[in-house]
This record gives C-alpha cells, structure tokens and sequence, in this order.
C-alpha cells in the first residue's frame, strides 16, 4: 500500500485487533487478515461525494470510534438457555436440511441431516472449516468472491471476522430442504464480524437462508456480513438474508455471487429491521447460460434507513439477470436503490432486467431510486424501471367498496404489493413468515 | 443482421458545415483564460462597473471549482482550454440588416441558409459569429407589440433594470465550473423579454457559428417570456472541423412566468472537435409551460441537461432530448427536473443512437421537494446501439421526499430488431433503406416536434449514416 490513512482505526480496531484474533490460526490465515488490515488502514471512510455513498452520509450514521469488539463467550448449545426471541424465530421455521445457530458471534450449534453429510455436504462453522477443510477455505475464503480489495467494509471484515458459515455441496448433491442460519445478537454498541461461504459444486443445488435477529440497542450495534456464493457449472443455489434486527442495529453486508455456465444464482434480500441497513450486492454472471433473479423488498417505519446498492454484471454473452427490489415506506424512513447493469464487452445476448418500485406511506417518507445501465455490447435486450408513488387509491377503494374499513384495506393492498416478491421465490416458510412481520409493522399504521 | 464488418466500413463524418470563411476579425485576446483577458472584454463591451465585478467574481470561482470527474472525458480539456482564444470580435457594431454585415460573414450564413429561413419563417434572426452577435433584428409586427429580440450585449445597455433583475438568478454564477466560466468571460447571446400575453406565431431563431481555429465561444442568453406569453426560440450551432479543439459553453436562463408557455430548441451540430459544455435552465412560475427540445448531433463531447425547476402551482416542464453519437464522439445529455410546488407535472423523453466507437449517456434528475403534493412526473429513455463497438448508459437519479406523487421511469436498450429487418426486406425494401426506416421510426416521437428544416437534416443524416449498412 503507498499511503497509510489512519481513518476508522480506533481503540476496538486495531492491529493488535486482528493479531489477537488471528492467533492460533493457521498461517496463510493470518497473512490474509494482516494485509486486509492493511487494504482497511490505506481506504478512506467512503463519504456522500462517492456516487455509491450519496444518500447514506456515515460520518452521521455510524459512530465506529464508539464501537467496542464483543467479548461474549460461547453460548452452549442448549436450546433453553438461549434468548427468547431467537426460539421463537426458528419455531416459526418449518423442514430443514441442516441448521446453524450463531449467538453474539458465535457458532453454538450445527445440525446437519445424517444422509447429506454422509453423501460429502460440509455444513460447519467458519472455525471447525479452517481447522477440518484447509484447502477449501484457502482456496475460496475472500479471494474470488468478497476480497479485502472490494472496499474499507469488505477489509475490516476479511481482517477482523469472528466466524461464519461454510457450506459445501459435492457435484450433483441436491438438497430438498433448505439450510436454516439464525444469528442473534445480544450486546448493545458492540461490533461483529461474520462471514459465509457456501460452494455449490457442478450441476449441485441448495437453498439457504440467513435470518439475523435482535432485541432493540440500546446503543449503535453493528453487525458486517460478508456473504461469497460461489455456483459451478449447472447449480442451482437460492440464497435468502433477512434482516429482523431491533433498532440501533446497523446491518451492513456486502455479498457477491458468482454464476458459472448454466448456473442458477438467485438471492432475496428482506429488510425488516435495524436502524441502518446498508447492502451491497454484485451478481456476476460469468458463464453462459448463467441466470440470477434478484429479488428485494423492505418495508421502513419510524426513521429507519435502507440503502441497496446493487450491480449486475454481465461479463459472459448470453447470460440473464432479472432485478425486483419493492418497498413500502412509512413514517420518516427512507429508502435508497442504486442498481447497475453493466453489459461488459463481447457479453452478446444479455437479458437484463432491473426495476425498483417503492410505495411511500407517509408524507415525511422518502425514497431515492438511481437505476443505472451501462452497455458496451450491442446485442443486448435490457431495460430498467423506477418508480415512486403513492398507495393505488383505485384498489383501496375497490376493496372499501367490498366492505373493508380504511385500514384493512390499505394493508391488503401494501401486501399485495410487497407480495410480488415473495411469489417470485417460494421458499419453505420464508414468505409466510416475512408476510406476518410486515403485517405486525403495518399494526402500527394509520 | 447487418454484418459489422460492413458497418464498420462507414465513414462516420460527411460533416456538411466544414467550410472556412477568411475573415479578420477587429479584435482578438490573447489566447488563454487571465483576469487581464476579462477586463478586456469588459472593456470592448463597454459594460457598466458591476459587471465588471461580476467577471471577475465569477473568474476566482472558476478557479476555485475542480474540473468535474463525472460524465465525460474531460482530461485533456485542460490543456486545450489553455490553447483557445477566449474573445474574438469580428465586427464593431451588430446590424440589424444582412445588407450592412461584412461581405464574408454575411456568405458563411447565406451557406447556412440563414437570411432565406428568416424571410420566410422567423419572427426574428441572430446571428453569432464567434464572439459577438453580428447581426439581430426582429420583424416589425412584434417590435411594435413591446417585443424584444436582441443581442445580449445591447439588452445590458438598453433595458439595464429589466436585465439586472433577472440576469444570474436562473443559473447562478457557482453553478458548476463552466457556468463560473462563462459568467466570466459571456460574450454574445440573446437577451429576449416576450411582454404579457403577446403570442409570437412564429419561432426565433438565433444561429451561432464558430469560423476560427481554436476558438472558445461563451454565449449568454436570458429570456423572460411575462404572464400568458407564448414563443418558441431555436438554436443552431455549427463549426468547421480543425485538427485542434474548440470549445462552447453557453449559458441559457429562461423565466417562464405565470400561465406563459415557451419551447426553447437547440439543434447542435458542432464539428467533432468541439466540446459543448452548456448549462441550460428554465424557472416556470404557476400554471407556466417550458419546453426544452434538446438534438445532440454533433461535437466530440457535449455535456448538457436542460432543466426545468417547477416553482409554481401547476407548472410544467418538458424536455425532448435526442442523441447521435457516431465515431468517437460522446453525447452525455439528458434533463433535470425539480419539483418544488404542488400539481407540478412532467415529462422526460429521450432517445439515443450509438454506432461505430460512439457513446450516448442519458443522466437524468426527478426530484420532487417535500410538499410538492399531486406532483407527477414520467421519464423514459430509449438507446440504440448499432454496432458492437457502440455503447450507451442510462443513469437516472429519482429523489422523492412526498408521498402524494407519482414518479416513472422506464428505460429499454435494444439493437434494431431482426424480425423487423426481415419483414421490411421481405417486402421489397434493400437493407439500408430498411435501416434506416427502423431508425426514423425509433426517434420519431422527438423527431416531429423539431421544426422542419432540421426534421429534414435529421433524417437525410440517419440515411446517409445508414447507407450500406446492412449487407
């Protein structure tokens, strides 16, 4: 690195940090934590005159200096002992094909089905991977997908990461249930750090779904995610995060996923909760016949934020991606979508779709939609569609008109419109579960 | 499909306005940019002490402002911008008949067709060349109705209270960098005032030609079209080609007052060393009507969004925007439009063609202002691209802060359609022809609202662009 900043380098992180995490660790570990601290130390702190950070200002959003690294032992893996909260989500949960539950930044429980593992499914925390499944993470661990290169949030994560998730499917490994994550967070003005990896090898398919939970802070938390997908030759992966934090939760997560030829890629985002959600997803579609559907949907209330920045690239000719981000904005929150297509040279016969609809609820919402296309091949069908607007009187009164009052009939018509991203990805119990979230949030609307 | 090969073959530049007209101008500035520079132009104009004070304010922001790192390529600006001449003044008193401008000035419009349009369809003609408007007049009918068509120099000396009381406030001189510039060193341009309900039937028309070789033109035009006014105003620009680079950047402020309806119209056909670096702005009061119809066809870079800022009860703002970009040249066009009043509505309509190397970005604002209830607002952008060489990008920036308003944008990327093709070929149409046809049909909601001479021009370009290009 040719310059050193000193920015966002505080009492909780430091070097000293990341070597006192990394001891222990075998040593190519090491080296890659160091030098991602590096990579963090030689990066500004991004400000709103970076066209990716315009509309989410962190010199006001995020204290870091306050931030302290958690210090919770392990939670045992009980079931009884464990916050109420967190039983109650994974109640909700229904067939599985294995489990991962992680509490204040630890892995304190893994499950996966008996048959699976014995046909080579690795389902483990970050920690038991280094130890068990060395070449695997050195070969996919903040390389390809999320390196420390990717920007100051993808560097403090690679240098300070507590644990995580690997996933592995061996090729033509399919799994009929998805594998359920649940994470938990307890300590207020604390940092975490997690990672997940999953590795779907050819012609393999999965689904996986990430729910991350928490009482209200009573202080800023923040909680970085950085989430690598990797789908070979012919997979099919679904991937899932939904954000139910409680406020004073910051949610930042930076994922990328990378499809291979005739590979599937799908990801959905639900933003519930936090304070401050703030996602930055790259789909590269990097073989032909490759496929991701990217699906969002939020739904703000009281002054919560949401800030999606999305990119799709399409690097390989006659590959697809197909984006729906959809949020319904009440009270002062306030949403913001930035997507880009990007049709790299020679990415001949490239299907992109990207469109953000947001609904706005009340008069102190906001909503900034930035859908951006940048096209360098000429036989391309792409097309993109923003919009801003408020409820569609005509269905509210059609359904007033049916003898619903006001109110049954605006929350029928918010989850209609939020309803379209669900169907779009049916996944055991998720769009059951997000749908009762919502309906507890419009409880508290008008 | 057109085989690339073929299309590839095309020689992009059949640029009919590439003729040089020797001519001496009376005066010319050092070349660069100096505060000794503007006083010299301030000096040659015979301007009153504030605006003196105004350049030179203006010159210490443009200092002081970064080159912007946005939109296009704007590296090598800087050593060209220190290569120009700033003023160049070819005659010392502006005419109001051809018959009194010099001899080789005058021939250079004649070429353009200028003193014959004005006959026939113009309310009123001005004719820029270089730095100062060589020639203004307006037709009797609308003189004796309070009408005033002028060069922007003479609306300073004659109507001062009218001029100081609008002059800046549409586009302040912090701006962006190149209106600090122009604030600067403004040279030419129209002052236009359209008095209470007087309905011009026909559009002025002011034309603007760059002659001499590395030459920078800095045009000022300010319009106020009062309560219930109507008028269009057009605007050509053309320049012969150098091996060197020019640069133009104008400076248009428009007030549209209440229930008044104006169209203002650039056609830009500058030569592909040119860059055209303007800043467009109207403010349309309650029940106002402002139309910017916006043709990219030529330079090697323009950077340009005309704008609308809705400040009054049910205003309106329209922006038609249609760009070319062929070899090497880079459109960055598109429109911004702000919502600050309630009933406010508006309409964003753009269409690109990329072919060769060239590259067509729409970047675009809908900003709708809290309170700005009902307010309703619809954009839409269409590229083409042509080969695989071309490119395009679409960035729209959609900023909502009230609920009550309805915002769109859709916007589709497409190559000219095989089946489309097929179908004209199968009905006796050569290749070409075919082409060129899709690509009418694909600009023609912006292309029949230009007025006809350049609908004409337009699509005589598109066929010759399109000759030989399907195999």
């Amino acid at each position: 690195m040719t310059q050193k900043l000193t920015e966002g380098v505080t009492a909780a992180f430091n070097a000293d940090a990341v070597e006192r995490i990394a001891q222990g660790e075998p040593e190519w570990l090491r080296e890659r934590r160091l030098q991602a601290w590096e990579v963090y130390e030689s990066l500004p702190i991004p400000t709103t005159r970076l066209e990716e950070w315009r509309y989410t200002d962190l010199s006001r959003k995020l204290e870091l200096d306050a931030l302290v690294l958690s210090s919770a032992a392990a939670a045992t893996d009980d079931e009884s002992t464990w916050p109420a909260g967190l039983r109650t989500a994974m109640e909700e949960d229904s067939e599985a094909s294995g489990h991962i539950v992680l509490i204040d930044g630890h892995v304190v429980h893994t499950d996966i089905d008996a048959e699976l593992a014995g046909k080579g499914v690795i389902l483990a925390s970050l920690h038991d991977a280094v130890a068990n499944h060395s070449d695997l993470l050195e070969k996919h661990l903040a390389t390809e997908a999320v390196p420390a290169e990717e920007g100051k949030f993808a560097a403090l994560n690679a240098a300070l990461w507590n644990d995580g998730i690997f996933l592995y499917v061996p090729r033509g490994v399919r799994l009929e249930h998805p594998v359920r994550v649940t994470r938990w967070f307890s300590e207020s003005g604390t940092a975490y750090f997690s990672r997940t990896l999953i590795v779907a090898e050819t012609a393999s398919q999965v689904s996986y779904v990430d729910e991350v939970l928490s009482d209200d802070f009573s202080a800023q938390t923040f909680t970085s995610s950085a989430v690598e997908v990797l789908a070979a030759d012919g997979a099919q992966v679904q991937y899932v995060a939904v954000q139910r934090l409680g406020r004073g939760g910051f949610y930042q997560a930076v994922q990328r996923t990378l499809a291979q030829r005739d590979s599937t890629l799908d990801t959905l985002n639900v933003a519930l909760g936090g304070s401050v959600t703030r996602v930055d997803l790259n789909a590269r579609l990097l073989g032909p016949g490759s496929n991701s559907d990217m699906l969002g949907l939020y739904f703000g209330d009281g002054d919560q934020h949401f800030d999606f920045n999305t990119s799709q690239d399409h690097v390989s000719h006659n590959a697809g991606s197909d984006l729906l981000y959809k949020g319904a904005l009440d009270g002062a929150s306030r949403a913001v979508f930035r997507g880009i297509i990007r049709v790299h040279p020679g990415a001949q016969r490239t299907d992109a779709y990207q469109t953000n609809r947001n609904l706005l609820l009340s008069p102190h919402a906001r909503a900034d939609s930035l859908p951006n296309l940048e096209i360098e091949a000429d036989d391309v069908k792409c097309s993109h569609g923003a919009s801003v607007g408020e409820l569609d009187a005509e269905a509210r009164f059609y359904l007033m008109s049916r003898g619903l009052n006001h109110v049954q009939a605006e929350r029928l018509v918010v989850l209609g419109f939020l309803g379209e991203v669900l169907s779009r990805l049916p996944l055991g119990g998720v769009g059951q579960k997000v749908t009762r979230v919502i309906e507890e949030k419009l409880r508290n609307h008008g | 499909m057109p085989d690339n090969e073929l299309v590839q073959g095309l020689d992009l530049d059949e640029y009919k306005y590439d003729f040089v007209t020797e001519s001496k101008p009376v005066f010319q500035a050092q070349k660069g940019l100096s505060e000794e520079v503007v006083r010299q132009i301030h000096a040659h104009k015979e301007e009153p002490e504030w605006m003196l004070d105004f350049r030179l304010k203006a010159l210490e922001v443009y200092y002081s402002k970064p080159m912007p790192k946005w939109g296009g390529d704007l590296s090598t600006l800087e050593s060209v911008l220190d290569e120009i001449y700033y003023y160049v003044k070819p005659q010392d008193q502006m005419e109001h008949s051809w018959d009194d401008v010099p001899e080789e000035i005058k021939n250079t419009f004649q070429k353009l067709g200028i003193p014959e349009a004005e006959q026939k369809i113009l309310a009123g003609v001005g004719a820029q060349y270089e730095s100062e408007m060589v020639y203004h007049s307006l037709k009797k009918e609308w003189d004796d109705k309070g009408v005033i068509f002028d060069s922007i120099e003479d609306g300073l000396k004659k109507h001062p209270e009218l001029f100081r009381e609008y002059f800046s406030t549409v586009v302040p001189v912090g701006d962006n960098k190149f209106s600090a510039m122009n604030s600067a060193v403004w040279s030419g341009g129209s002052f236009v005032y359209i008095p209470k309900g007087v309905k011009l039937d026909t559009p002025l028309q002011a034309y603007f030609r760059v002659n001499q070789e590395r030459m920078g033109q800095f045009e000022r035009t300010l319009i106020i079209a009062d309560e219930g006014s109507h008028a269009h105003y057009i605007e050509g620009c053309t320049a012969p080609v150098y091996s060197t680079e020019s640069f133009h950047s104008g400076v248009i402020e428009i007030i549209v007052k209440e229930n008044a309806r104006f169209r203002y119209t650039t056609i830009q056909n500058w030569s592909h060393n040119m860059y055209n670096l303007v800043t467009q702005r109207a403010i349309v009061h309650a029940g106002g009507h402002m139309e910017w119809l916006d043709g990219n066809l030529g330079s090697k870079l323009t950077m340009k969004y005309p704008s609308c800022y809705l400040v009054g009860e049910g205003a309106h703002g329209e922006i038609l925007s249609i760009a070319y970009s062929g070899d090497g040249q880079h459109q960055d066009t598109g429109g911004k439009v702000v919502h600050a009043a309630p009933y406010t509505t508006s309409s964003i309509v753009s269409k690109s063609i990329s072919k060769g190397t060239g590259r067509s970005t729409y970047r675009g604002l809908c900003k709708v202002h809290d309170g700005a209830h009902h307010a309703r607002s619809n954009v839409e952008c269409d590229a083409l691209l042509i080969n695989d060489t071309s490119r395009t990008d679409t960035y729209p920036y959609i900023e909502i802060e009230e609920n009550d308003a309805n915002v769109g944008h859709e916007a589709s990327v497409s190559k000219i359609g095989e089946e489309q093709l097929f179908y004209l070929t199968s009905r006796g149409i050569p290749g070409d022809e075919a082409m060129a046809m899709i690509v009418r049909g694909f600009i023609e909601p912006v292309a029949k609202e230009l007025p006809l001479e350049y609908a004409v021009e337009l699509n005589r370009l598109i066929e010759m662009e399109m000759e030989g290009s399907v195999g």
